[in-house]
């Protein structure tokens, strides 16, 4: 029952496992110089496969039209498109005018408060899912050709996407919200207590680290504080869903109805300008009391 | 010509898993086609050519996948080798097999990169075996099988390992 291959000579088959034992020890040994290699290759290659990526994407958009516009009716589907539009723009609208207002009331009483400039963003395109089952992602058509780097957010008008985590020249990998591998500074909008929006395995999002004091209740919404990432203060990342309160422990964490349908999303922007350049204004505020360089 | 075959093959498993397959996906879940067509390659064609192709396919794959690429590559490397190597030692795999077999690298697979995982404890790391690793790995099993049946049922598929 056993057979020997006439083709390959044991030699052959030595190297093999010699080459697969050396790329091991390459992999543990020098991770950083084995990665720092491919990353030259990685932007050439990239441009190559996004070729036929963005074909295929292209014509199962195609396919996707065509196949809604049959089942539904037209008129009423591009009318729904719009509200769906609208109610997206509102609810953004919406969610800053909340946030300014709460900042208003708290920042007028503390400083003189300066328009805080908008960050710069590029629209992209949504052209596929994470390429295995593992992590909750998804693939735009602009990579660092078009200044898209790691760790810039992705929004829509809705709220918060994910996060940039992987650029080739001409595409990028964004790990969304709900992944349980993503980590966010959120605020809960009413009562100012910050915590970390993390994804879950059932693709939601929870806040976790939420201070014990904190008087938070189901129905709250959260938002980004600004602190950490390539988010802007005033995001909107999701509301409160269930809250969870164990005794003896140190902080009480909450589950979160992430505010975009990620499973839908089409378009996106992607926030260029980054923490430290979106809060320069912010950050050469005059505080009261605290010395001019 | 069978560089062009495997040129395209690893630019055409892009769009396929990242466009195409998350349509037919079963409760979200698709399978991983890379890692069947490593064990394919390195079936029929050997050791070499598996490790080789196994690694291309995981490289261009891990640019696609918030995953990290020393995963991908020891992964669909390892996958491509290991085929080769038993491919050349039994000499009759059956669909069955084949899919057994592709069942328990993509678990060991899936449970190498949960243990990768950062934020998550037991039970969450439960939860994805349940929810994501088992169900891929019979996704997989099936898919390979079905395609070494397809395969088996046009060519002579001993003589095309031997050959």
């Amino acid at each position: 029952m056993w057979m020997v291959n006439s083709r390959f000579s044991p030699g052959a088959r030595r190297l093999a496992f010699a080459c697969f034992a050396l790329l091991v020890a390459a992999l543990f040994l020098l991770p950083g110089q084995i990665q720092g290699l491919l990353q030259y290759l990685d932007g050439p290659v990239g441009h190559v496969v996004r070729v036929p990526l963005e074909a295929v994407a292209s014509i199962d958009t195609g396919i996707a039209d065509r196949w809604q516009q049959y089942l539904a009716l037209q008129g009423v589907r591009e009318e729904n498109q719009q509200l769906r539009k609208d109610i997206e723009l509102l609810r953004g609208q919406n969610n800053q005018l909340r946030e300014s207002s709460a900042a208003t009331e708290r920042l007028t009483a503390l400083l003189q408060f300066k328009e805080q400039a908008l960050p710069a963003m590029v629209a992209a395109q949504v052209i596929g899912r994470d390429a295995t089952n593992r992590y909750r992602a998804i693939i735009l058509n602009k990579g660092e050709s078009d200044g898209v780097k790691p760790d810039m957010g992705v929004i829509t008008p809705a709220g918060v996407v994910g996060r940039v985590v992987k650029t080739t020249g001409a595409t990028s990998v964004v790990l969304l919200v709900t992944d349980p591998n993503n980590a966010i500074a959120g605020l809960i909008q009413r009562t100012r207590d910050e915590g970390i929006v993390e994804g879950t395995q059932q693709g939601l999002a929870q806040l976790k680290y939420i201070p014990l004091l904190s008087t938070l209740r189901d129905g709250d919404r959260v938002v980004t504080s600004g602190l950490v990432g390539g988010f802007p203060r005033g995001l909107a990342l999701g509301t409160i869903t269930h809250i969870d309160k164990q005794e003896g422990a140190l902080f009480q964490s909450a589950e979160l109805m992430p505010e975009v349908d990620v499973g839908r999303v089409e378009e996106v922007l992607v926030i260029q300008a980054s923490y430290g350049q979106s809060t320069k204004v912010m950050g050469g505020m005059d505080l009261p009391g605290k010395p001019s360089p | 010509m069978k560089f062009l075959f495997y040129l395209a093959l690893v630019l055409l498993l892009v769009p396929l898993q990242t466009t195409v397959l998350p349509h037919v996906s079963v409760w979200n879940i698709k399978p991983d086609m890379g890692l069947v067509a490593a064990v394919f390659i390195g079936l029929f064609a050997g050791e070499m050519e598996g490790l080789l192709l196994g690694l291309a396919i995981g490289w261009v794959l891990s640019l696609f996948s918030a995953g990290e690429l020393w995963l991908s590559l020891l992964t669909y490397g390892g996958v491509g080798l290991l085929a080769g190597f038993l491919g050349r030692q039994v000499s009759q795999v059956t669909s069955i097999s084949l899919g057994v077999g592709l069942l328990l690298v993509s678990v060991a697979s899936g449970l190498l990169a949960l243990a990768n995982f950062k934020n998550i404890d037991m039970s969450q790391m439960w939860g994805g075996v349940e929810s994501i690793v088992l169900p891929q790995a019979c996704f997989d099993g099936a898919v390979g099988a079905g395609l070494y049946w397809l395969l088996s049922q046009r060519f002579d598929v001993t003589r095309l390992r031997t050959e």
